[in-house]
């Protein structure tokens, strides 16, 4: 068992290092579409659909990343616990990795619906369409 | 000019707003967090429209809209979702909260003009 905690604190470093790399990507994405956005301004240039579009995937690039890092953070948070509880008391361990299993999945799937409700126009789910919805 | 605000917590979200309406004939306020906005109407602004994303920390859009609805200088105000979320069930919540409309992102540049000019009955 000594050998799985190893590799599950590997994964859990791993995590760490691409919930950096991608909060890292969010800021400079970030840092880039507003520099961009201000020289528009600045020289009061009139933008057209596509240039639209591309200022606002930016938006859409942060939400999706930080619907990563909330996956990745309780991934981290289940492996903590399994890995205490396995340190309080091995024969727990079975108990424990199932409930570890069912976390992960539920951490996947809620990540997957996060995938597709922040994606806007641009993913598969039928609002394809340009029209505004007025109710 | 009627005041328009737009509320949402990514810049350059509201710089892209703030790009495609500085031609038109309206006042645009901008706000990165719901409770500044709702403080300032609270504290007597008057918007004549409403802008606002869904996802946002602290106050999200729908219960900014909530808010909105229970004070009474705003319980009647014109209000928009601009989000990139698509869920219906969302859509019926505002609905039910009394949401104009649902705009997702990315928004197109002359639409969004449209729906100011319709939902503000400014001369086309």
């Amino acid at each position: 068992m000594v050998d799985e905690m190893l590799i599950l604190n590997s994964v859990d470093e791993l995590l760490s290092h691409i919930k950096d790399v991608q909060k890292d990507v969010i800021s400079l994405s970030n840092q880039s579409l507003m520099m961009i956005s201000s020289f528009i301004e600045k020289n009061a240039l009139e933008i057209d659909n596509d240039v639209a579009t591309a200022l606002q995937y930016q938006d859409i690039i942060s939400q999706q990343l930080n619907a990563t890092i909330e996956a990745i953070d309780s991934v981290q948070s289940s492996i903590y616990r399994f890995s205490h509880a396995h340190q309080a008391d091995e024969n727990l361990v079975v108990e424990s990795m199932k409930k570890l299993q069912d976390k992960l999945d539920a951490a996947l799937a809620q990540a997957k619906d996060k995938k597709s409700r922040f994606s806007g126009k641009s993913a598969d789910n039928n609002t394809d369409s340009d029209e505004i919805e007025f109710f | 000019m009627p005041l328009v605000i737009f509320v949402d917590d990514s810049e350059t979200a509201l710089a892209s707003t703030r790009m495609v309406t500085n031609s038109m004939p309206i006042e645009v306020k901008q706000y990165t967090e719901a409770q500044k906005a709702l403080a300032e109407i609270k504290a007597g602004m008057t918007p004549d429209l409403i802008i606002t994303d869904l996802n946002m920390p602290v106050m999200n859009g729908l219960e900014f809209l909530q808010a909105l609805r229970a004070h009474p200088s705003t319980s009647r105000t014109p209000c928009l979702m601009l989000t990139t979320e698509t869920k219906a069930e969302l859509k019926e919540q505002g609905k039910a909260l009394g949401l104009t409309g649902w705009i997702v992102k990315p928004f197109n540049p002359a639409q969004l003009k449209q729906a100011i000019t319709r939902v503000l009955r400014l001369p086309a």
